[in-house]
This record gives structure tokens, C-alpha cells and sequence, in this order.
């Protein structure tokens, strides 16, 4: 064992570069893999933690105005798959009228909604994940708000309407499990029952939220249809379990997705390098293999001593990769923690990233042993004679004419005869420069304003929500008083929204959410077909779509008010918003059956949005008015924020690993093509024609490889984003490039790496000396 | 032509080379010869600047060598100097025909098509047509070797330097490297070679034996062909001295 230390210990010395290289791969691999699982662990330990002691419901429905309260409990006392139901009182109060350091939330596109602590299930819990109590005078934030507004406790907060004005003191930052996430556009703020009843008597609408929990085994879209056939109170939205963990892992998960899959491109880029520095260096020790099986030395330990090296380099790249992933993960995983604290389960992230590396150090260590093997095989007198198994690598033609570009044609001829040597920088080059793209792309595609389109919305600059109102038509007709007047205002179109039922493939009875209203004013971009244009069309969202087992063309049976009514599907569209799950029809609900207006529309140009905005919040009052590119923002800027710190770690992992690569590489060829450098420098080749050549095989093959890692950034990536969304409602996704980033200096800032790299890596060339390069 | 004035090279401690100085004029045929290990090839590799020298200097054609950058060395053995080496040493990503007229197209003195011409005519003189298309690997050791002295001799160099040419090579095709050396020298062209083998030295007419880093002795041959026995009693007496003198 000692012997095989010290052989190990002299081969590092004598390999420094190439051995420091692969080590940096094989510790970011682990790293990233360890780093990705610790975050999986943290949020699934996290959202465990908070489910477990919030007690989230199953089934959710909210109701604006009033409800028979009777029926309501007859209801659930007739349902046997009801374990427990209550009904949460919400008090909705205008964003405007809430005030926190002298400005109002109306800026804000959430709902919000003022509650008391409920009583059997769906806890809010403070900051310790205890249930939160809070004392008259005090208030409890969603958590969105202390990360949005950077409100902390002893701040105060102040709700106003008219000349009424009570101060609430922060007491408590308020997990959710229901409404946490950006993606829920509803925020429950918890106050006394003294305070609530004080504030009902002079602001605010009562918005009530139906909860349920169910036994197990049941099933939740059972409960919806009796619920729904039963009439009780359903005016506004419904949510279900399978909803609120959708959100979650779309909002906490797709950071530890984008780390794991950056993590699995790594370990492809050092298996690739390990194979690759394994046979180079095993090619030049056949001689000495050859030398240990002539005096008969056993097989499995020639390869022990080979892989003695391998396994130590695994193994502690699996150690350091470990260690370092905690801070890093602990980094990336602060925002789950902080919306839904450490959770139950600790262990989880220390045990996943412990079984990862594991993993990892395992593959290495079997590809090593079978690469290691292959190379074994030979007979003693192949390996005395260095006979390499590699086939004839042929040859170029110089020009018939001319000379002029004498480095380029060698540097294009050398490579065209050596391009199986060059294939695996290639593959490094290009998981390099995907690597730096794809992280990119999805970042600017979800920061665009354009990302609405995946929202089920067209592109527009305002939107107007008038919800959950008594009254609903009031709101509708003074707002369209007003838009008609205003010369500001270039176009708009309304929207109404209710519920119909279908039957999904399962033969179970589902209600959707349908949009009517004019899709050609605001158009979307469809999937498959187009927005409806005759009475009978229907368009389906995407997930909506897989749920009923429906194509373009199909027709489609919705019933309401007991009636049927049949449609043709027209088209499929994206739509991450209401769990993915709505249509776009000409159904022309009932007054009583309209759940909400919503109004779209675009200024003149040269107007101010903000400006008129302002002016349309002093006009209408009780609308919400959000300006549409906010609404991207608001919803996605957490998501938003982490994928920009992906990206810049991705930027200089990708550009650590280039510089690494391609260091690696020059000594690698340097080491194999030394007879032909002496040759050349005996022919008259200067030491710079040299460098110069070297530098040109290496800067063709990564500039081929930036453009292969381009394209497969804009189509393979866009298969991946879209896989990681599909989960919301987005099956397939137009990534949007910044060109000047993705195709200007993206690629020049590699290539200048590259070049630095390049002059510095073949100065050594300077010191060959062409005897003992022609005399070894 | 060369002036090779008290040349020495040193590795770490060890003199490679002492204190050598002897001048090889136009139309000269050097032979260098001596034990393994006394540094023939580190002065044929010093001489044409391909190896850095620790004292003394090499004057061609009066320029200082020694004193020349590495650009500037490079092209003076492009267009000055020809080489061949032991083991043909040639590029294996290039024909056999692109190998000899890489160094004409890289000089650029002429046109890609007298540069081409050359080629064809130097490989009919060296009795290696046919091959022209060949990968390296593809041709005898005999031929490749011819190949080189093309090569070496594509940009009419005015010297030409050969380490062990028949070295590696079987007798017949030592017999067709050895006519086509003495073919060229009487045709005026200066040549310098390193040899273990008494026919090739026996073509030269002068030949230096060194020992230990120094020139231990120095024979001119006059006339005749067959220089065989000549050279072998000098090497014999050479022999006697060395054992006894210590030369």
C-alpha cells in the first residue's frame, strides 16, 4: 500500500497541471451535485415542516358576499369523506388603503386579505414555525411582504379609508402554507378578532375561504362536483392540494432542478476529461506496463497501481465537493427556509448529498477501472513497442498554389487528419458554452415582459381586476365609462370570467375556468390552432387540454346551468396562472355565475403607464390596476432572483472550466506532438508559428463548439425550460435570446479566455529544445 | 563557410563539449565520429544553432549565429541549412511529396510551382518516384530517408547536416544514401554528418574524432574513392593512442 502511495504521490508531482485540472473538475461535479441535493433536501424537508404543522387543506374554495350558513354545515356533515372543514373569514382590503412607511401597497397585484388565527387546521405560523398569536394592536405579514418591503417585526403598519386610520405594530412574520409563494396572488395577514370586527365596521369586504380536510383515499375532485352541485358558495376561486404543492415546487424547486442539471453537465465534462486523460497517459506508460507484465507482474495489480490515483482523486474530490456545498446550498436554499423554515426532516440535507457523492465517486471509480482495463489488454510486445491502438490518422494536401496563410492551413490541415484527438475539448466546449447560455436564456425569457403569453394573457401594458364584488357590474360599467372617455387610452377589452363543467378523461365532472371576451384585440401565441372566433369555439389551456383527453378539432361537452353545450376545440394555449387550468370561450355567464372582470389594455404612445395608472386609481377606486409588466415581475421576481445568481455562477464555472480544458489540453498535445514541434522548428518554423497553430486548431474547435452550444442552448434548452415548467402548464417554450449577450459577447469573452489561456499555456514551447525533442 | 571558434556546452556540471574549434570550408565533406556519449550530436546540433551553445562562437558565412534571436535562427536554417536526421523525421499528417516541399513553400524564395518542380526532380534524382502520394508510413525506411536528404535539400541550402543517416537503415539502402551524398558533394554542396559507420566517414573528406567533448584528432583524406582501409587503419592508430596516450 505504501509503494502504490508513493507511486500515486510521484505521479501528481510529475503530472502537477493536468492532475490539478481534473481534480478542479471532479471537486465541481461533487460540488454542484452535492449542492443541488442539499437544496432538494432542505425544500422538501422545509415544505414537510410547514405542512405538518400549518395542517394545510385539501380543498379550497373562495366566496365573496354572502352564504347561507346552514347549508354550508348540513353540507359537510353529510359528506363522509369530509375529516374536518372550517370557514376562514377573510377581510379584503383595498391595497391603496394599507400603508406601510408612508406608502401605499397599491403597486402590489396581491389580494389581501386580513384574518384571524383559524382554530382546527390551516395554521399560520410565525417565524419559528410556532402558531402565530398576535395581540389587539398587533398584526402578523406574509413573509412575501417582509422579503418584498423588507418589513420586520416592530414596524408598523397603517390602514386607511376616509378619515378612519388604525396603526397595527408588526408582531409576527406569517408562513403560509396555502399562500405563500408569489405565485398565489392572495396574502393573509393575521390580526385579533377585536381588531378584525373593529375593522369590518369601516373598510374592507368579507371574501370567505371553504377548507377542507378529507380521509384518506378520498378524492378531492369528488368533493368539488358535490360541492359545486350542491350550490354552495363558489364565487370566486378554487384551489386543491395538488395546486398549492404544484406552486411550491415550481417557486423553491426549480432553483435545486437548474443546479442539478448544471451538476450532471459537469460530471459528463469530467467523465469525458478522465477518459481522455487516462488513455493520453496511458499511452505513454506502455512501456512500462509492458516492462511490469514481461516479469510477471499479475493484471489486477498493474491496475490497482493505475487506478490507485483515480480513486484517491474521486474520493477526495467527493470530500472537498461535500464540504463546500454546504454553504452553497445553505445559500440557495434561504429563500425556502425563510418562507417555510428548517422543516422536520434536517437529515435530508445531509444524507442526499452524501448518497450523490457517493454516487458520483462510484461512477468515476467503474469508469476509470473499465477504461483502465481496456487498456491493459494488449500483449507485451504491443505495449514494448508502443504500438497504439489508434487508427491511421492520414493526411492533408498542402495548396498548389501559394503559401500565404501557412499557420492556417497547417493549424485547419492538422486538425482535419487529428480530429477524433479534438473531439472531446469539443464536447467540453460546447457543455461550456450551454452551460453559460442556458441559465441566460431562461433568465431573460422569464424577466421579458413576453412571458405573459406563457400566463394565458396577450401582451398588453395595464390590466384591470374587478373581483369577488357585490357589485361586480357597477365596477365593469365605470370603468368602461372612463376608458371610453380617456383619449389616452389607445385600446382595451373586457373579459368575463365564470364556470362551466367537463368531463376529464377519467369520466369524472371537473369545472374549468372560462375567459370570454374579444382574443383578437390582445392576441396570444397558440400552441396548436387559434383564439375562438366562432361561437362554438372553445380554446383550451394546455394542461386543461391533457386533462380532457382534447386535440384541435375534437368537440368538446361543457354543461351549464344543467345545459349542454358543444364546442369545437380551436386551439391550445400556455397558461401558467389558476393551476394551469382554464379555457377562452364565448359563453355568456350569468350575472350571478361571473366570478370577475378583468380589462386589458394599452396607453397611447408617448403616455406614461405609471402616471396613468395613478390617474385610473384615483378614478376607480375599488378596481385593482396593475401595469401588466409588473405582473410578471412580481409574480416570477423571486424565481427571477435566484436564476440570475445560477446564472453568474454558471458564467464562471463555465469560464474555470474552459481555462482548465484548455490548459489540460496543451500539455496533453504538447506532451504528444513534441517530435512534430522539433520537426517544424528544425523545417524553419518559428516557436510563435507554433503557438500560432496550436491556437488555431484550439479557437476553430471552440468556436465550432459555441455554435453547436448555441443552437442547443435555443432548441435543446427549450425543451429543457419547457420540461421543468411543464409541470405549471407550459409544454413548450420560446426561449428569448438577448443577442447581444448570447451571440456577441458571450462567445467573445470565451474566446478571449481561450486566447489568454492559449498564449499562456504554449510559452513552454520557447523552452523546447528541438535535439531533445528529436533525440527522445 | 562555418567557423567554429572554442565552442563549449555545459549540462548542470557536466562539459558536454570543451573548448572545440575547426572550420569546414565551401564544397567540404565533414565526417564526425566517435564513442557513444562524446558529443557529436550536441556539436551538430550546436553548430546549426538548433542548440544553445555556453561558450565560444559559430560563425557562418561571418554572421554569429550564436548571437541571433530565435525568429531569426529559424530562418537561416530554413534557407541556409539543410537536416537529416537518424529517424527520417517527418510530419505524418502530410504526404511524402508535401513533407519535401514544406520548407520551399514556408521560405517562399520561389513560386508553389518551381517549389513543386524541385520536389519532383530532387525525388527522380534520389530514384523515389512513385511514392509522392504515400503517407509516411506507407514507404521503406531507405525511401523515407531519401525523402529527407529532398527535403533538406528543397531550398538549396548552402550546407547540409546529417545526424546518423544510414543509421537506421538496412545496407542496401545505406549503399543508395551513401552514392547519393557523395553525387551531391561532388556537386558542390557542403556537408556535415554524423556517423558510427566507416563507409559513410569514408566518403568524407575530412573527418573529425571527438572524445569526451573535444576533437581528439582530425584526418584529411587526398584522393581515391575507396577510403575504407585508410580510414580503418587511422581509427585503428586512433585506437592505440587513445588507449595509451589518452588522447
Amino acid at each position: 500500500m505504501k509503494l502504490l502511495l508513493n507511486l500515486v504521490r510521484k505521479d501528481f508531482k510529475r503530472n502537477r497541471v493536468i492532475t490539478t485540472a481534473l481534480a478542479v473538475f471532479l471537486i465541481l461535479s461533487a460540488f454542484f451535485m452535492s449542492g443541488g441535493l442539499r437544496v432538494t433536501g432542505i425544500m422538501i424537508s422545509s415544505l414537510n415542516g410547514l405542512n405538518k404543522i400549518a395542517v394545510p387543506p385539501e380543498y379550497v374554495q373562495m366566496h365573496k358576499g354572502k352564504y347561507d350558513e346552514e347549508a354550508f354545515k348540513d353540507f359537510v356533515e353529510k359528506q363522509d369523506d369530509i375529516e374536518d372543514a372550517l370557514v376562514v373569514r377573510m377581510l379584503d382590503i383595498s391595497n391603496g388603503h394599507i400603508v406601510y412607511k408612508g406608502e401605499s401597497l397599491e403597486k402590489c397585484l396581491m389580494d389581501n386579505g386580513f384574518v384571524t388565527q383559524n382554530e382546527k387546521f390551516d395554521y399560520l405560523l410565525d417565524q419559528n414555525n410556532k402558531i402565530a398569536v398576535v395581540q389587539d394592536g398587533e398584526i402578523g405579514v406574509p413573509v412575501y411582504y417582509a422579503e418584498d418591503l423588507n418589513i420586520k417585526t416592530g414596524d408598523i403598519i397603517t390602514l386607511r379609508d376616509g378619515n378612519y386610520q388604525k396603526e397595527f405594530k408588526v408582531s409576527a412574520i406569517i408562513r403560509d402554507s396555502t399562500m405563500n409563494s408569489a405565485l398565489s396572488y392572495s396574502k393573509r395577514f393575521l390580526i385579533s378578532q377585536n381588531d378584525q370586527d373593529e375593522l369590518a365596521l369601516h373598510m374592507g369586504e368579507w371574501e370567505y375561504c371553504f377548507e377542507f380536510l378529507l380521509y384518506d383515499n378520498a378524492s378531492i375532485t369528488v368533493l368539488e362536483n358535490t360541492y359545486m352541485d350542491a350550490g354552495m358558495p363558489s364565487n370566486g376561486v378554487a384551489v386543491t392540494a395538488g395546486i398549492f404543492n404544484m406552486i411550491n415546487a415550481f417557486s423553491y424547486g426549480l432553483i435545486a432542478i437548474v443546479i442539478i442539471a448544471i451538476s450532471i453537465l459537469l460530471i459528463t465534462m469530467s467523465v469525458l476529461c478522465l477518459s481522455y486523460i487516462i488513455r493520453a497517459t496511458m499511452a505513454e506508460e506502455n512501456h512500462s506496463i509492458g516492462e511490469m507484465k514481461a516479469i510477471g507482474i499479475p493484471g489486477k495489480e498493474i491496475e490497482k497501481i493505475y487506478q490507485m490515483k483515480y480513486i484517491i482523486l474521486a474520493l477526495a474530490a467527493a470530500v472537498i465537493g461535500y464540504l463546500a456545498s454546504i454553504p452553497f446550498g445553505d445559500f440557495f436554499s434561504e429563500t425556502v427556509i425563510r418562507y417555510c423554515g428548517y422543516g422536520s426532516s434536517q437529515w435530508m440535507k445531509w444524507v442526499f448529498p452524501f448518497v450523490g457523492v457517493v454516487l458520483l465517486s462510484l461512477f468515476v471509480m467503474f469508469r476509470c477501472h473499465r477504461i483502465i482495463r481496456r487498456n491493459l489488454k494488449s500483449t507485451v510486445m504491443e505495449l514494448m513497442r508502443g504500438e497504439e491502438k489508434i487508427k491511421k490518422e492520414g493526411h492533408y494536401s498542402l495548396p498548389s498554389k501559394g503559401f500565404k496563410y501557412r499557420n492556417l492551413i497547417m493549424a485547419l490541415g492538422e486538425l482535419k487528419c487529428k480530429w477524433k484527438e479534438y473531439f472531446v475539448i469539443f464536447l467540453i466546449f460546447v457543455f461550456s458554452s450551454f452551460l453559460i447560455l442556458l441559465p441566460m436564456n431562461m433568465n431573460n425569457t422569464i424577466d421579458n415582459p413576453t412571458f405573459l403569453t406563457y400566463m394565458g394573457i396577450g401582451e398588453s401594458d395595464i390590466r384591470i381586476d374587478i373581483q369577488y364584488s357585490e357589485n361586480l357590474i357597477e365596477q365593469k360599467e365605470a370603468a368602461m365609462a372612463y376608458l371610453e372617455k380617456d383619449s389616452e387610452i389607445d385600446r382595451y377589452a373586457v373579459y368575463q370570467n365564470g364556470y362551466v363543467q367537463s368531463q376529464n378523461v377519467d369520466g369524472e365532472w371537473k369545472y374549468i375556468r372560462v375567459q370570454n371576451g374579444d382574443n383578437s384585440i390582445f392576441p396570444l401565441e397558440y400552441l396548436e390552432g387559434n383564439a375562438p372566433e366562432e361561437n362554438n369555439d372553445m380554446a383550451l389551456s394546455y394542461m386543461n387540454a391533457i386533462d380532457l383527453g382534447k386535440k384541435v378539432g375534437d368537440s368538446i361537452t361543457v354543461t351549464y346551468q344543467g345545459k349542454e353545450l358543444i364546442f369545437r376545440v380551436c386551439g391550445i394555449y400556455q397558461d401558467i396562472t389558476y393551476g394551469g387550468k382554464t379555457a377562452k370561450a364565448a359563453i355568456d355567464f350569468d350575472i350571478k355565475d361571473i366570478e370577475g372582470y378583468m380589462i386589458y389594455m394599452d396607453v397611447c404612445d408617448g403616455i406614461d403607464i405609471d402616471k396613468k395608472i395613478a390617474e385610473m386609481r384615483t378614478a376607480l377606486p375599488d378596481s385593482k390596476i396593475t401595469p401588466v409588466n409588473e405582473f410578471v415581475f412580481q409574480t416570477l421576481s423571486g424565481i427571477v432572483e435566484n436564476m440570475s445568481l445560477v446564472e453568474g455562477v454558471a458564467i464562471v464555472i463555465s469560464l474555470l472550466l474552459t481555462i482548465l480544458i484548455t490548459i489540460m489540453f496543451l500539455q496533453l498535445i504538447t506532451a504528444r506532438e513534441h517530435s512534430a514541434i522539433a520537426i517544424k522548428k528544425a523545417l524553419g518554423f518559428s516557436t510563435q508559428d507554433i503557438r500560432i497553430q496550436l491556437g488555431i486548431r484550439i479557437l476553430f474547435i471552440q468556436f465550432l463548439a459555441i455554435l453547436v452550444g448555441t443552437i442547443l442552448a435555443n432548441t435543446l434548452g427549450e425543451v429543457i425550460f419547457a420540461g421543468m415548467l411543464s409541470s405549471v402548464g407550459v409544454a413548450k417554450i420560446k426561449m428569448l435570446v438577448e443577442p447581444v449577450w448570447a451571440y456577441l459577447l458571450c462567445p467573445a469573452v470565451q474566446l478571449l479566455v481561450v486566447v489568454i489561456t492559449i498564449i499562456i499555456g504554449t510559452k513552454i514551447i520557447r523552452t523546447y529544445h528541438i535535439r531533445d525533442q528529436i533525440m527522445e | 563557410m562555418i567557423k567554429i571558434e572554442q565552442i563549449s556546452k555545459s549540462f548542470k556540471d557536466t562539459k558536454v563539449l570543451n573548448d572545440i574549434s575547426f572550420e569546414i570550408k565551401k564544397g567540404d565533406f565533414a565526417a564526425v565520429m566517435g564513442p557513444s556519449g562524446s558529443g557529436k550530436s550536441t556539436l551538430l546540433y550546436s553548430i546549426s544553432g538548433m542548440d544553445s551553445i555556453s561558450e565560444g562562437r559559430v560563425m557562418f558565412e561571418g554572421v554569429n549565429i550564436t548571437l541571433l534571436q530565435e525568429s531569426e535562427l529559424s530562418k537561416f536554417r530554413l534557407t541556409k541549412m539543410g537536416f537529416v536526421f537518424q529517424n527520417a523525421q517527418m510530419l505524418k499528417n502530410l504526404s511524402v511529396f508535401d513533407n519535401i516541399i514544406l520548407p520551399g513553400l514556408v521560405a517562399k524564395k520561389e513560386s508553389a510551382e518551381k517549389i513543386r518542380k524541385r520536389a519532383s526532380k530532387l525525388m527522380e534524382q534520389m530514384e523515389i518516384t512513385g511514392i509522392e502520394n504515400r503517407d509516411i508510413k506507407e514507404v521503406s525506411g531507405g525511401q523515407l530517408q531519401r525523402a529527407s536528404i529532398c527535403r533538406a535539400m528543397i531550398n538549396n541550402p548552402e550546407i547540409l547536416f546529417l545526424d546518423e543517416p544510414t543509421g537506421a537503415l538496412n545496407s542496401e539502402a545505406t549503399d543508395q544514401v551513401l552514392e547519393i551524398l557523395k553525387n551531391l558533394n561532388q556537386s558542390g554542396m557542403t556537408i556535415m554528418t554524423i556517423t558510427h559507420d566507416r563507409r559513410v566517414a569514408a566518403k568524407a573528406k575530412k573527418v573529425l574524432y571527438i572524445r569526451d567533448g573535444q576533437v581528439a584528432a582530425c584526418k584529411e583524406f587526398k584522393t581515391g574513392d575507396d577510403r575504407v582501409l585508410e580510414l580503418d587503419n587511422w581509427l585503428k592508430g586512433l585506437q592505440f593512442l587513445t588507449t595509451n596516450n589518452g588522447i
